[in-house]
């Protein structure tokens, strides 16, 4: 039997998904700065809004649609519970609710990492400091994924840590996919078309992995196939599906047995959805409705799991 | 008796240069010069006066920011940001001797035993109440007297578990119990972390120095709860129950769960069903049996005490009363360490254990006693004036410090409540040399060692010291500008 606190399994879940939707902010951010060079000011970042649905937020909150005015909202914004600034911080409350159940390194680094960003302010992550700053927050991000590796116990705690952090990373991937995949299309033909692509393998940290696999040419649905289902890339969505369903096999051995049946339906057919997926050639709207349906669907697995093992009211009678 | 055996040679002037080559004590009484030398912290000063003080600030620096990045932190709130605070941690150690630590380890150990023999009886069939030895009123219309406990037994018939019993050192060196927290007494974890603090900034000042370890604190705390379980249990669930992330000792509720390796649950976690109690689970309730709660009798149990407590579990008292778990410290321990009940501690000890008090009280009047009162408010200006029913030394007025018109306002509340006051003549607390802006200078310092008790008492060797930063001021409390430092007794 378990003696895992629910409330302390959920606290780790979002451990697990706060530090990673930070991480990948930070990619998207940077890859907007990078794209936003060659583009008519403004527009690059109004696609970040757009890709959140954050328009009419941002408009009531900031006014005007800049690099400095969305760089800001999404950073350091207290108020933008999107924000990386937000992120960092309910990952640091989480960890204090569940400090006992920390390494001391892991809890350390978030502390830290925490503090730093208090001392940031607007003028620091200005450009042309903010590629460095972003670059700063993706790696303190990915530190904290090496001491969870390296110091976390492999009991209970840990899966709910990695259920957290992959359904993250497959809704992220998804998400930079959907902006990226647009830009693809539109400039198919044009000359700048492989800078595009890989901006947008780079803001996943997929360009090696992906020329790897296809030493010569590429397409935006060769790119767009890799991202979805190449089970050896880090970041693809098979992968972090893959993680997940490790880790709620490992949940049921140490309960013993038992799983939750409507976690399994809701993962069962998430794994369908991207098995079958559009198939042939993506075009840019059938990927879009694609990658809408896998967002949901991961949407509901980590419902489902909230419901099945933190939902300790319902559980109780 | 009463007297700590502490070494006083006489000899050795100071060093006439180094660190320590200007520090004067004042004529009080200084825990590492005593009122001139001490032979057991002849070495320690060599060591310390040889330090550079540059290199001691960086030191000392380094050790705070260690503190603040291992989230060693109270936080205060303001309107839109949370700010983390550390407990000031002064670098330069307090050192008890093999013999003072004797004293006060046997000190405690009798108070305690008394203690719980006190809250027995006046729970059950009040010998002490009858014979007159404490006035009935005292006790049952106390307002931490809790008449649900009547007639509740518990394991070993130990009421305080854990006891943190604030001890200051006079003019003369002598011990003196200032107040016995018998409630939710915190701090150990400074204790602990100060240590750990201490070993890595400044490994050379303990070198070839035998100080006794502080690290077992957690498994022993886990061992004496485990036998004050429900029936005997052998392998009981024992929990630690917080208020949660916001109350500002929560460094102290996650340490604590930490060293015992058990969780640290809230109230909304635990969950009574025919009277016994489960935590939550993810596969579904498991029972729990000790629960080492940091949260006030008030609060535990919206259906025995306060009903407005969203921080309690409903229905645990009785669970409790029925033996199905256990609390640590017990219900209605308040009662015992109220600074009106203090006064009568000398008097418990010798009713109960038939034996002399190892540690005294400070003398104290009580103001609800005609003598006391008038005792008193003839000598205010003298005095030390205490609010029975505060803590954390809020209300507390230092007589020979305070002007005119606060002598006035204090001497106008005691004569409209006598009973909510005690007033004791000032201590000359000892002093311990403190790193300030100055250098190092003579600092007023107090103790709270920690006492276990299950089937029989432990008590922590060391203890938490706590510092009035401000020059002169005798307050330590962390809530008034209070810092703390490591604690060495030498073995």
């Amino acid at each position: 039997m378990s003696s895992l606190l629910a409330r302390f399994a959920e606290n780790i879940f979002w451990i697990g998904r706060y530090v990673e939707r930070a991480e990948s902010m930070a990619r998207l951010l940077h890859t907007t700065e990078t794209y936003a060079r060659n583009a008519p000011e403004g527009s690059e970042w109004q696609r970040v809004l757009d890709l959140y649905k954050d328009g009419t937020r941002f408009v009531d909150a900031r006014g005007e649609v800049t690099a400095q005015s969305v760089a800001n909202f999404y950073f350091l914004d207290r108020e933008n519970p999107s924000s990386i600034i937000c992120s960092i911080r309910y990952a640091r409350e989480n960890a204090r609710s569940v400090r006992h159940l920390l390494s001391t390194e892991m809890w350390t680094q978030l502390n830290i990492f925490h503090a730093e960003m208090g001392e940031l302010k607007s003028r620091d992550i200005q450009s042309p400091k903010l590629s460095e700053a972003l670059k700063s927050i993706i790696i303190k991000c990915q530190a904290f994924e090496g001491i969870a590796e390296g110091t976390f116990l492999r009991s209970e705690p840990w899966c709910f840590y990695e259920m957290g952090k992959y359904i993250e990373r497959g809704d992220q991937t998804t998400r930079t996919l959907d902006m990226g995949f647009d830009r693809l299309q539109v400039s198919e033909a044009d000359p700048v078309a492989s800078v595009h692509w890989n901006v947008l393998l780079r803001s996943l940290a997929g360009y090696h992995a992906y020329r790897s696999c296809h030493p010569a040419g590429s397409s935006p649905t060769d790119i767009a196939t890799f991202l979805l289902h190449n089970t050896e890339f880090p970041r693809s969505v098979a992968r972090c599906i893959g993680r997940v369903s490790e880790r709620l096999g490992d949940v049921e051995r140490i309960h013993q047995g038992y799983s939750s049946e409507a976690v399994e339906k809701t993962r069962r057919t998430l794994e369908f959805s991207l098995g079958t997926g559009p198939g042939g050639n993506f075009t840019s709207n059938s990927l879009h409705k694609f990658l809408d349906q896998l967002q949901t669907e991961l949407g509901s697995l980590s419902n489902g799991i909230a419901n099945a093992y933190f939902n300790y009211e319902e559980q109780a009678s | 008796m009463g007297f700590d055996s502490t070494e006083l040679v006489i000899g050795d002037t100071n060093k006439a240069s180094g660190l320590l080559a200007g520090y004067d004590a004042g004529g009080y009484f200084c825990e590492l010069h005593g009122l001139g030398e001490l032979a057991h912290t002849r070495a320690i000063l060599d060591k310390l006066n040889a330090l550079d003080l540059k290199a001691l600030r960086q030191r000392s620096k380094d050790a705070d920011q260690e503190l603040f990045n291992l989230g060693i932190t109270f936080t205060v709130y303001s309107d839109r940001m949370a700010i983390d605070r550390i407990l000031p941690f002064d670098v330069v150690p307090r050192v008890l001797s093999k013999q003072d630590w004797a004293t006060i380890e046997s000190g405690v150990t009798q108070r305690i035993a008394a203690l719980n023999l006190f809250l027995h009886d006046i729970y059950h069939d009040g010998h002490i109440l009858n014979d007159g030895i404490i006035p009935r009123d005292l006790v049952t219309g106390n307002e931490n007297y809790r008449p649900e406990m009547k007639g509740v037994d518990l394991p070993h018939g130990t009421y305080i578990h854990i006891c943190g019993t604030d001890i200051v050192r006079n003019g003369e060196g002598k011990f003196q119990v200032l107040e016995d927290n018998g409630r939710t007494p915190s701090g150990v974890s400074y204790v602990v972390e100060n240590r750990h603090i201490m070993m890595r900034a400044f490994p050379d000042l303990a070198d070839g120095v035998a100080i006794a370890d502080v690290d077992q604190y957690g498994e022993r705390l886990m061992r004496s709860l485990s036998t004050v379980a429900p029936d005997g249990m052998d392998n009981p669930e024992v929990v630690v129950l917080s208020p949660g992330i916001f109350n500002s000792a929560y460094f102290e509720h996650v340490f604590l769960a930490r060293e015992m390796g058990v969780p640290l649950v809230e109230g909304r976690d635990l969950v009574v069903e025919n009277d016994r109690v489960s935590m939550k689970t993810t596969s579904g309730l498991s029972p729990v049996h000790v629960i080492y709660r940091r949260i006030d009798d008030d609060f535990l149990d919206p259906l025995a005490f306060n009903p407005d407590s969203a921080l309690g579990v409903p229905g645990l008292f009785e669970a409790y009363r029925k033996g199905n778990v256990n609390l640590a410290n017990a219900v209605g321990t308040g009662v015992a360490d109220d600074k009106a009940v203090y006064a009568y501690v000398p008097r418990i000890i010798r009713y109960y254990l038939n034996e002399e008090p190892i540690l005294d009280n400070v003398p104290t009047n009580i103001c609800r006693e005609p003598e006391g009162l008038a005792l008193t408010l003839d000598n205010l200006e003298n005095l030390v004036m205490k609010p029975v029913g505060e803590s954390g030394g809020y209300g507390v007025v230092i007589g020979p410090r305070a002007p005119k018109s606060e002598l006035n306002a204090v001497r106008a509340k005691i004569k409209a409540d006598p009973a909510n006051y005690i007033s004791q003549p000032v201590v000359d607390l000892s002093v311990c040399p403190t790193l300030v802006s100055g250098g190092l200078e003579p600092r007023h310092v107090d103790l709270r060692p920690f006492a276990l008790t299950g089937e029989s008492t432990w008590v922590l060797p060391g203890g938490l010291s706590r510092v009035a930063l401000k020059s002169g001021s005798l307050v330590v409390n962390s809530s008034q500008g209070g810092g703390s430092k490591d604690t060495w007794v030498l073995v």
